[in-house]
């Protein structure tokens, strides 16, 4: 029987599982178990790969994985069969190979990019618009996985006059035919993330147990505020207002319009690029883009929040409002106590001005 | 009526490009370039807080999102009258450069490099070198169980193609090696822009990242890993292979277009940005002799095979652009900008002609290399490792800033948009000229334009039936075999289109106009 690691030396497959086991929140004492379900694979399982209205960033943030490293994922633990951006062919040869593949079955398809719900020739791809080319590819799919803020929830380009929406809504309303759907959001999507929740399903054979937005708990549980380096910071009412005052450097960033509060992710824990930084950690705020609610939802991206109802984002831990530069000066214990309190409302940011 | 043919998709790109060329005699007679993707960012922006801008315009594109990003800021930064200090100036150099290095990697090595190689070679290596026998066993253990995918299927190699087993088997090596390096090269610019695609440090006014020793000296030891790559391998690499295996396709010109070339001019040198790194400038007529000063007045934009309602062209701030998807002869999303009514080709080819590179000059002159698809990868290799020695010059003056009282990296002063105001940020992404455009009422985002490079390149034609610069360089390309058109994907290739970024402006619900001017 052929197996997938029968090219690389034993010595990079075990290395190679350490990663994945490690991606997957496993122990040492799991990598065995790991090698031995790898291992056990007949053939490298088939992925497709369809890029829509997107940037191609995932893809770009998916070959920024180093350990396990690109190559290895690429070459020999799936058999990516389709992905525009990677594969040597062009034209009418990749177009047979999607064709194949589709009609083989079986294979687990990754969708990156929204699909364009106010007219499907928004984006048409070897002469398909890219809704058929999705309900194609996802009736004959074992499961399917959206990658990024576009193909979970539409990102930012659902709030574009193309309208563009997630995998997900384009199931619930009919659009592509029904299949086991897991959810990896963020803009772009954080490649670990999305080869962990890969592998998970590729030792599982299904998906990991995940949220009521379809993202897998294993990444996404947490409030990135509930984890901040720089909760302390908030504790102690000390916010960054001057980006060039070194002892404000590593302040919260609530006033500058933080969403700590209020997104789901393991960013604070996991960080980005190898760990070397992340969106908090270089004082530029987080954004929400792990939310349904990114990016209208979001927007004025750089003012200080309040809680409101309707359909923005989901707030669980900001109780009040900081309301000027001033209070924060005078107050600041007392209003980063106030804000810890556990409050169920949600809403967008606020309007005007940040002081 | 010759023989016609479709490309659809272009692959190893960013973003959706279809190509269809007529073919008469084994030679492309006539050809077409098709963006067939469209979201509607501007029409997006619009209400919106200025700010959001940079931000949101890092997504038109995930392969250079920073220099959106940037080109946004610097749109802002004019808008809301900010001054950049020197410290924010020199950080985004170094972000820039981190994606200069990354982008022309990929680019080469996991974008393009394929369409050179015939990499089933690799299985008569007889060499002894063990890095090499270790790529060799790879892809015959690929080969052995039947499966290997993505490298394959591909266009059949033909007589431009590598077929020496120990050159095609050391390029695959580099082609893993890569694969890391661009790794290496994006987290660095991460250490000051947070995260990698869509830096996220870049606001107006400056930066938000204040830099410490130790990211500094974690930079530095990383750009000395990449430029240790870029100048002992993707050098080699380039100059092996272009004079070399490729020198008869590089003296022939394949892929050269109308020869017309354009540079907005980027990386800023001092704290006004009147002294750029890359130079503005424009080449007409393939007469390389006579570099012209830019004028952004010069610049217009066609409609007449785009699908949008039919317009004069007009400077991009006095225009109305309607969508309509219905358009008779309209065959692309992506428009038609030109210079003084002419098609240009932006990028690095056009940036290095501009700058009179000595070294691609020497490939012109002692080489008979013409501009063309060989010479595009040439001159993005010196660029890189132009850029990449520039670098080390902006590290030392960010130490040397960084340790001064009063350093700054943003501008505080000016963090709050303007009630009203206009402004204009022009860069040079890796794939060439930039311009972002916004217009301030309310505090609002009254109208966001963008003219990026791939718009230039991939462009279809216009009321005078000039084609774009794509369609232009496929004129001539040799294709013997109609079912396996590689020479038609090598010349695309060697442009990196970028076609997400190509389209973004519409209005289609609301067939709403939009309007700008610049004074």
């Amino acid at each position: 029987m052929a197996t997938s690691f029968r090219n690389i030396s034993r010595r990079d497959f075990l290395k190679f599982c350490a990663g994945t086991a490690s991606l997957l929140g496993l122990s040492e004492a799991a990598v065995p178990r790991v090698a031995r379900a790898l291992e056990g694979a007949a053939a490298k399982p088939p992925v497709i790969w369809l890029e829509g209205q997107d940037c191609a960033g995932c893809s770009i943030s998916f070959i920024n994985s180093s350990n396990p490293g690109t190559a290895e994922i690429v070459l020999d633990t799936i058999s990516l069969r389709y992905h525009e951006t990677l594969m040597a062919a062009a034209g009418h040869l990749s177009e047979k190979v999607l064709h194949d593949t589709i009609k083989e079955g079986g294979y687990v398809l990754v969708v990156e990019g929204s699909i364009p719900k106010a007219d499907p020739r928004f984006c048409t791809v070897a002469g398909t618009n890219f809704v058929d080319t999705v309900k194609a590819a996802a009736a004959n799919a074992a499961a399917v996985i959206a990658i990024g803020a576009c193909a979970t929830y539409g990102g930012i380009p659902r709030g574009t006059p193309s309208n563009g929406i997630g995998v997900q809504q384009a199931m619930a309303e009919g659009m592509i035919p029904q299949k086991p759907l897991i959810n990896c959001p963020t803009c772009p999507a954080h490649p670990e993330r999305f080869i962990g929740t890969v592998v998970y399903y590729l030792l599982y054979k299904k998906p990991p147990p995940m949220d009521a937005d379809l993202r897998p708990l294993m990444f996404y549980d947490k409030l990135i505020h509930d984890n901040c380096e720089r909760r302390g910071h908030f504790e102690n009412g000390e916010f960054l207002t001057d980006w060039n005052d070194f002892n404000q450097r590593n302040y919260c960033m609530y006033l500058k319009g933080c969403k700590g509060p209020f997104t789901h992710s393991d960013c604070p824990k996991r960080r980005w690029s190898d760990g070397l930084n992340w969106c908090i950690g270089c004082s530029a705020t987080c954004q929400g883009c792990a939310e349904p609610a990114f990016y209208t939802g979001m927007t004025p991206l750089y003012n200080k929040t309040k809680d409101i109802a309707g359909d923005g984002p989901k707030i669980e831990t900001v109780g009040a409002v900081v309301t000027g530069a001033v209070a924060v000066g005078l107050a600041g214990h007392f209003i980063g106590q106030v804000m810890t309190g556990r409050l169920g409302s949600g809403g967008p940011p606020e309007e005007g001005g940040d002081s | 009526m010759g023989q016609r043919i479709t490309v659809d998709p272009v692959t190893r790109i960013e973003g959706h490009l279809k190509i269809e060329v007529e073919l008469e005699n084994g030679k492309v007679k006539d050809a077409w370039s098709s963006g067939t993707m469209a979201r509607g960012f501007e029409a997006l922006l619009t209400g919106k807080d200025p700010r959001d801008a940079s931000y949101v315009t890092s997504r038109f594109c995930g392969v250079c999102f920073s220099v959106h990003t940037m080109a946004s800021a610097a749109a802002l930064d004019n808008a809301f009258g900010a001054q950049v200090p020197d410290g924010g100036r020199l950080i985004r150099n170094l972000i820039m450069g981190a994606e200069y290095l990354y982008d022309h990697i990929i680019h080469f090595y996991h974008l393009t490099a394929l369409d050179y190689l015939d990499i089933m070679a690799i299985a008569n290596y007889s060499g002894k070198d063990k890095d090499l026998l270790a790529v060799k066993d790879k892809v015959v253990g690929l080969v052995k169980r039947g499966d290997t995918y993505p490298l394959t299927p591909r266009y059949e190699p033909d007589n431009f193609s590598v077929a020496d087993p120990e050159i095609v088997t050391m390029a695959v090596k580099h082609y893993l090696d890569a694969l890391k390096v661009q790794v290496t090269a994006k987290n660095m610019g991460a250490i000051f822009g947070g995260r990698v695609p869509h830096y996220q440090s870049i606001v107006v006014g400056g930066v938000t990242q204040y830099p410490d020793a130790e990211q500094i000296g974690r930079f530095k030891s990383m750009l000395d890993e990449v430029v240790a790559f870029v100048k002992n391998v993707y050098m080699q690499d380039v100059l092996l292979f272009g004079t070399g295996p490729l020198l008869p396709l590089a003296q022939l010109g394949v892929g050269g277009g109308h020869l017309n070339y354009l540079s907005y001019g980027a990386f800023p040198n001092d704290a006004e940005g009147k002294d750029l790194f890359f130079k503005p400038g424009v080449i007409k007529n393939g007469n390389l002799g006579t570099v012209e000063p830019f004028d952004h007045q010069k610049v217009t934009e066609s409609v007449k095979y785009a699908w949008y309602k039919e317009k004069a062209p007009v400077h991009p701030f006095d225009g109305e652009q309607i969508f309509d998807l219905d358009r008779k002869d309209a065959y692309s999303f992506v428009k038609a900008p030109r210079y003084d009514d002419m098609p240009m080709e932006v990028g690095p080819l056009a940036r290095m002609l501009i700058h009179k590179e000595p070294n691609l000059m020497g490939l012109v002159t002692n080489h008979g290399v013409k501009p063309g698809a060989v010479a595009r990868h040439a001159a993005r290799m010196l660029e890189t490792v132009a850029l990449a020695d520039q670098m080390y010059v902006w590290l030392n003056e960010l130490i040397e800033a960084a340790g001064k009282p009063g350093f700054k990296i943003q501008d505080t002063a000016h963090w709050e948009p303007p009630a009203a105001g206009e402004g204009a940020g022009f860069y040079e992404a890796p794939r060439g000229a930039l311009g972002h455009w916004v217009k301030i009422k309310d505090k609002r985002i009254e109208n966001y334009q963008a003219v990026v490079p791939s718009t230039w390149n991939a462009s279809p034609r216009d009321e005078k039936g000039q084609r774009g610069q794509y369609e232009e360089s496929l004129i001539g390309t040799p294709v013997p075999d109609p079912e396996n058109p590689i020479n038609i994907v090598r010349v695309i290739r060697s442009f990196d289109p970028c076609l997400a970024c190509a389209v973004h402006v519409i209005h289609p619900r609301t067939n709403e106009i939009l309007k700008f001017r610049i004074e």
